[in-house]
């Protein structure tokens, strides 16, 4: 092989073809780093089968460092979310890049670890791969449905409350590491409100303070820097209401002084916390995005979504690089293209789309290796 | 080119001499920190790398730097570039980390996964030079654990 130390400028820009004579017919040795640089880049569903690779490889997809490399690998890269379409007792999921690039993408069934629920089940947030599941009642159960493995959450009712109803939500404390739940129950019979934290490290749950009666918490919470935000309504009064999963504290958000639809959700776009106003009359809805985190004034209208039947959309799930934004609608996707104010349906031939008012939820959810039923080592 | 232009002097293992712009040597952050720290004096010594690694590598950086390439003609350029025999592949993911190019480290290790992916523990440890040092029953145990990945 020819060097290349007679060139003194570095102009030659043909591509010299060379003929490689395979010395083996494989990779080779590779130092640790290296592996686990390659490692961070495989699907979940491989890396559970190359877990049998060796002792090393084993130890190396199994430790809690890796995990956590191989989930911020994938929280970055698109082709590695799911989003999850849930019925009334079975849940499908559906990659994200097949729904934005593919002309039919299929939904596959999820085995539910909920089995035969009271009403039917609730897919209450999803973190880190994690997703909680709520039926309700008193049924909790943390799952992460890439890597089929769920732990059920016991003792989820305070115990002077009987026949109790309660929403929770579900996020990540990063300072304790530590996967948290937050319940808000609500009894039946009488105005009696109480709010309690399950925290999955300590697996058990503790009543939170002052929490603020009378105040009517609407729809699922959504989790943006490390606090969970719920719709609340209190006196006519329409905010966001948070509490810090780090310091279990409750806060307060302003919602757009803009203010026009009265069925508002929360959700999530990016890391932005983002509201969705569906117009009474059902036509068009407004997407608005908290741009800088707790600052009323950078609420941002990003969208007006005009569509053509009389249903509602349910809050943006993911946007896509070119500012297409993935939903639900009806029952089943719909990708809004700002560019040319269009509502496209991605043909998922196996998810039934009803025909009369059957709103389902969806949610966003990354593949990872995180495990929500480990022992606890401290 | 502009009259400033310096020129390096790169020297691999087997004791070849590339001369090199430094505007482009630096897309390594080895030798860019040598360069920052002044630490260069007439030849750098890359006792990691072999000429015909360094070849590629140097191909590869002076496409990456061409200036008005555009986005499509890189891409064509970089598939082609990855589809070489194993064992290139190897020692340019390893030039790549010694040189501490992360642009190209990644193409290489997506690229490594592009081929690995789907592939039989079995196949993987042939790839790697693996031992198997699980009883068959500690093995079973494993895919028993995840039998559905296996499917």
């Amino acid at each position: 092989m020819k060097s290349e130390a007679s060139h003194r400028r570095p102009k030659r820009r043909r591509l010299r073809k060379r003929t490689e004579i395979p010395s083996k017919d494989s990779m080779g040795c590779l130092p640790e780093e290296l592996i686990e640089a390659i490692l961070v880049r495989v699907p979940v569903k491989y890396l559970l089968q190359f877990k049998c690779v060796s002792k090393n490889w084993f130890n190396l997809i199994s430790s809690p460092e890796f995990v956590k490399t191989h989930l911020n690998f994938s929280a970055n890269d698109y082709t590695r979310h799911i989003s999850l379409l849930q019925f009334r007792e079975d849940i499908k999921y559906c990659s994200v890049s097949s729904l934005f690039h593919n002309s039919v993408s299929e939904a596959l069934d999820l085995d539910c670890p909920m089995k035969n629920p009271p009403q039917r089940v609730y897919i209450s947030g999803s973190v880190n791969g994690l997703v909680c599941l709520a039926d309700g009642f008193s049924g909790l159960v943390l799952w992460n449905p890439s890597i089929r493995k769920f732990k059920k959450v016991f003792g989820f009712m305070p115990t002077q409350m009987r026949e109790c109803w309660s929403k929770c939500g579900f996020g990540y404390d990063e300072v304790h590491d530590d996967y948290k739940v937050v319940g808000i129950f609500s009894s039946m019979i009488k105005a009696n409100f109480e709010a309690a934290i399950y925290s999955l490290k300590s697996d058990s749950w503790r009543t939170l303070e002052d929490f603020k009666p009378g105040v009517s918490y609407c729809g699922e919470a959504k989790f943006v820097n490390h606090k969970l935000h719920w719709i609340t309504f209190r006196r006519l009064r329409m905010h966001i209401t948070s509490i810090d999963l780090v310091d279990e504290k409750w806060g307060k958000l302003e919602l757009p002084s803009y203010n026009k639809g009265r069925d508002l959700k929360l959700g999530v776009l990016g890391s932005d916390l983002s509201v969705l106003f569906n117009y009474d009359e059902r036509t068009h809805s407004d997407v608005w995005v908290m741009k800088e985190y707790g600052v009323k004034a950078s609420w941002t209208k990003l969208y007006t979504i005009r569509y053509p039947e009389n249903y509602e959309l349910s809050p943006p799930l993911f946007m896509y690089t070119k500012g297409e934004i993935l939903l639900a609608f009806k029952s089943t996707f719909a990708i809004y293209d700002p560019k040319n104010d269009s509502l496209t349906y991605p043909e998922v031939p196996n998810v039934e789309v009803t025909g009369f008012y059957n709103r389902i939820e969806a949610e966003l959810c990354i593949e990872s290796l995180v495990c929500p039923d480990l022992p606890s080592e401290d | 080119m502009s009259s400033s232009t310096k020129f390096l002097t790169l020297k691999t293992c087997d004791d070849k001499k590339f001369v090199l712009d430094e505007a482009i040597a630096v897309r390594s952050q080895t030798i860019k920190n040598m360069v920052e720290d002044d630490c260069v004096s007439n030849v750098i010594p890359l006792p990691n790398v072999d000429s015909k690694t360094m070849t590629k590598v140097i191909e590869y950086w002076k496409k990456h730097s061409e200036e008005g390439i555009s986005k499509d003609m890189l891409m064509d350029f970089d598939k082609a570039f990855v589809k070489v025999h194993h064992s290139i592949l190897h020692a340019l993911i390893l030039a790549a980390n010694f040189l501490n190019d992360k642009e190209m480290l990644d193409m290489m290790c997506q690229e490594v996964v592009d081929r690995i992916k789907g592939k039989t523990p079995e196949e993987i440890r042939k790839e790697f030079d693996i031992k198997n040092d699980f009883t068959p029953e500690e093995e079973e145990e494993i895919r028993k654990e995840n039998a559905w990945a296996f499917e």
